[in-house]
């Protein structure tokens, strides 16, 4: 009797830790996991969004972890022997084939299903949440999903301002726009119609995926608000500008106007004859001074900063994220112009990264540039949640404000300068990444051009340019080691001047 | 001492006015700068041109033209293309050293930022994770055909480079990749 209660004991606890080991070995480590998702599937998959492949959150609900596994290791092989889930997600997702992944282990699977597990929707959710009313909470969350590329609360942006909107207009006008604008504008709404006339004709998406509680809590929001008082301009402002103008410039202004009056006052007021003639003097030559110097001020467009349509900045791009000027600039290498990258090289990162997540100051700055990245798509069409080009979009040229304009009657040519003369983007341009606004950083005058060319020495040696020139030098001048480019004829008028 | 007060008030009244003028956003005056000397008749690159339907000098080639230095790329933007080049595309280009150079300098400039300076997939950007999943070149069965391809059309996440690089600088860049991954095999 006692044996074989005994023996159930056994075999239960051997059952149980069998259980529990079991367990453990399902779940996983989402640390390692996160680790495993970042190099191998982020490139293809998001958390929470359709990338090339479909959102992973979660994903172990839908299948049965044998499936993921079978499927992870080589999704080919499962296809072939017939497996109707594994057929249909491949033609739902235009038959692009997955990579195999025979390096992961059964455990490296877990590991990354628990992560897909874990994680929170969104960190947006995690912060929302602070927030007491749970619907504001919710409208504010949707409000930065959907809407805060194209509106700000207190500010036009690509679209109106949105605080108070619900006292403008009636709800139902607000959810038969929001759902569909463009049904709306064609019923022949006037409301509809002159709001897209007024935002120059580009059209809001349409939100039918929106219920009318989703729409509800994003009115109430707008409505609530948490609108702090807002810097103007978050980026624009920001900027000091490290042009060679500089502060005393002021204190010189102050110091002119002083001597200005102290001189009319001995004009007017002086009974001394030799005074009146010396400030006579004086007077004159400063002014002959200030007259030459604003006289060869003209056509130097040093420090000239316009405000381009995008707010494209030098130090995210170059600086931070080190990425090289000849990759966007990529015709310097050839061509006479340094080249303007069309939008298509903007989207070889930007299919993407469709929102800025660098560090901000704050939460309206990130919006701002989040705003911006959204331009580009509004130029070309892009659809960012359907990761597709639209259909008979038409494309609007970005139309970039140009800073370096020699006049016509000189010749420049960028691949002479970068290629054959290895100079660096820096040596003209001054230190473009760290410019958020890029300005003139040089005078580009011709005297300035001519200093460069007698001082700089040519490195003939090695440089298949210069392969000719060099022999006939090194026959002739024998004993001329550095050959500045003016030696080669880099002064001559006819070479920048036809 | 009243004609002093008025010429003073009149000097500053004048400093005041002119001294706002300091806007970097504007172009200062150019000498002559409205004759066709400064700015001459034809049309510069990225200017705006009246004479295309959508206004803009940088025009594509026309369609059915490919533009002198370029050679014809028949293998098409699909799945079965990408097999197709992977399969039989070769290099037309000799392995020499010079154009492993070139190769490498224009990887540095144009892949290394994702995909690192030895192809591990460690660049710039996959480390501070701007864009992520970059694959190790040693883990994905490429050829110099597939690895051609790409660059041409982009796969998945990647973009076409083909607007940044010419034919021949393709294959140098696939020639240095090549060479990248026989090391990580190693």
């Amino acid at each position: 009797m006692q044996s074989n209660t005994f023996k159930r004991l056994i075999t239960g606890l051997t059952f149980l830790f069998l259980i529990s080991f079991n367990i453990s070995a399902q779940q996983g480590d989402p640390e390692n996991g996160k680790k495993l998702y970042n190099t191998n599937c982020a490139a293809c998959h998001k958390l929470d969004k359709k990338l090339i492949g479909p959102p992973l959150k979660g994903i172990s609900e839908k299948r049965e972890n044998a499936w993921l596994q079978a499927w992870i290791k080589d999704n080919n092989a499962l296809r072939e022997s017939g497996d109707k889930d594994a057929i249909d997600i491949f033609n739902e997702y235009n038959g692009i084939p997955m990579t195999p992944y025979l390096q992961l282990s059964e455990q490296d699977i877990n590991d990354i299903i628990a992560y897909t597990d874990d994680k929170p929707a969104s960190d947006l959710a995690a912060t929302t949440s602070k927030a007491s009313d749970p619907k504001v909470a919710l409208g504010k969350k949707l409000f930065q999903t959907h809407c805060v590329a194209c509106h700000k609360l207190d500010k036009k942006l690509i679209g109106p301002p949105l605080q108070g909107i619900s006292e403008k207009r009636s709800n139902e006008w607000l959810h038969s726009w929001i759902k569909d604008n463009a049904a709306l504008r064609a019923s022949g709404d006037q409301d509809a119609i002159d709001i897209f006339n007024e935002y120059n004709g580009i059209p809001m998406t349409p939100y039918p995926q929106l219920s009318e509680d989703d729409i509800d809590a994003i009115l109430v929001y707008t409505t609530v608000g948490d609108v702090k008082p807002v810097e103007v301009a978050t980026v624009v402002a920001d900027i000091e500008i490290a042009t060679p103008k500089s502060s005393n410039k002021w204190m010189s202004y102050a110091l002119a106007l002083v001597i200005l009056i102290l001189s009319v006052w001995i004009l007017v007021q002086s009974k001394n004859g030799f005074l009146k003639i010396a400030v006579t003097i004086f007077v004159s030559l400063l002014g002959t001074y200030i007259l030459f110097d604003s006289l060869m001020d003209i056509g130097i467009d040093q420090g000239y900063q316009p405000i381009q349509p995008i707010a494209f900045s030098h130090t995210i791009h170059a600086g931070d994220n080190k990425i090289d000027c000849e990759y966007c600039h990529s015709s310097a290498r050839n061509s006479k112009t340094s080249g303007i990258p069309s939008a298509n090289v903007c989207m070889n990162c930007h299919k993407s990264i469709t929102e800025y997540n660098g560090p901000v100051a704050s939460e309206s700055e990130k919006a701002f540039y989040d705003a911006e990245i959204q331009k580009i798509y509004n130029a070309i069409g892009w659809d960012s949640e359907k990761l597709a080009y639209k259909d008979n979009y038409k494309q609007i040229p970005i139309q970039w404000n140009r800073i370096h304009n020699l006049p016509d009657f000189v010749y420049y040519n960028h691949s002479q300068h970068v290629n054959v003369a290895g100079l660096e983007c820096q040596e003209c341009h001054g230190p473009v990444e760290e410019m958020d606004e890029v300005y003139q950083y040089s005078p580009l005058t011709m005297r300035w051009c001519l200093d460069c060319h007698k001082e700089t020495d040519v490195d003939l040696k090695g440089n298949a340019y210069y392969a000719k020139i060099h022999e006939d030098l090194a026959k002739k001048y024998p004993d001329i080691e550095n050959w500045t480019v003016a030696d080669l004829g880099g002064k001559e008028c006819g070479k920048c001047h036809y | 001492m009243k004609n002093f007060i008025k010429i003073t008030y009149f000097l500053v009244l004048v400093i005041v006015f002119t001294s706002c003028n300091d806007s970097n956003s504007k172009r200062k005056v150019q000498y002559m700068g409205d004759t066709d000397m400064y700015d001459a008749v034809p049309y510069e690159t990225y200017s705006k041109n009246p004479i295309f339907k959508n206004g803009i000098s940088a025009q594509l080639p026309v369609e059915g033209t490919i533009s002198r230095g370029n050679e014809l790329y028949e293998y098409p933007n699909t799945e079965a293309g990408y097999q197709l080049a992977k399969d039989s595309l070769r290099s037309p280009i000799k392995l020499t050293e010079k154009n492993i150079a070139k190769g490498k300098e224009l990887y540095t400039i144009f892949c290394a930022i994702c995909h690192g300076d030895t192809g591990d997939g460690l660049g710039t950007l996959a480390t501070n994770e701007k864009f992520l999943g970059i694959p190790n070149y040693k883990d994905r069965e490429i050829t110099e055909g597939s690895t051609y391809h790409v660059i041409m059309h982009g796969r998945n996440m990647m973009g076409s480079h083909a607007s940044q690089l010419t034919n021949t600088e393709r294959w140098q860049v696939v020639q240095y990749v090549e060479s990248l991954r026989a090391d990580l095999l190693k």
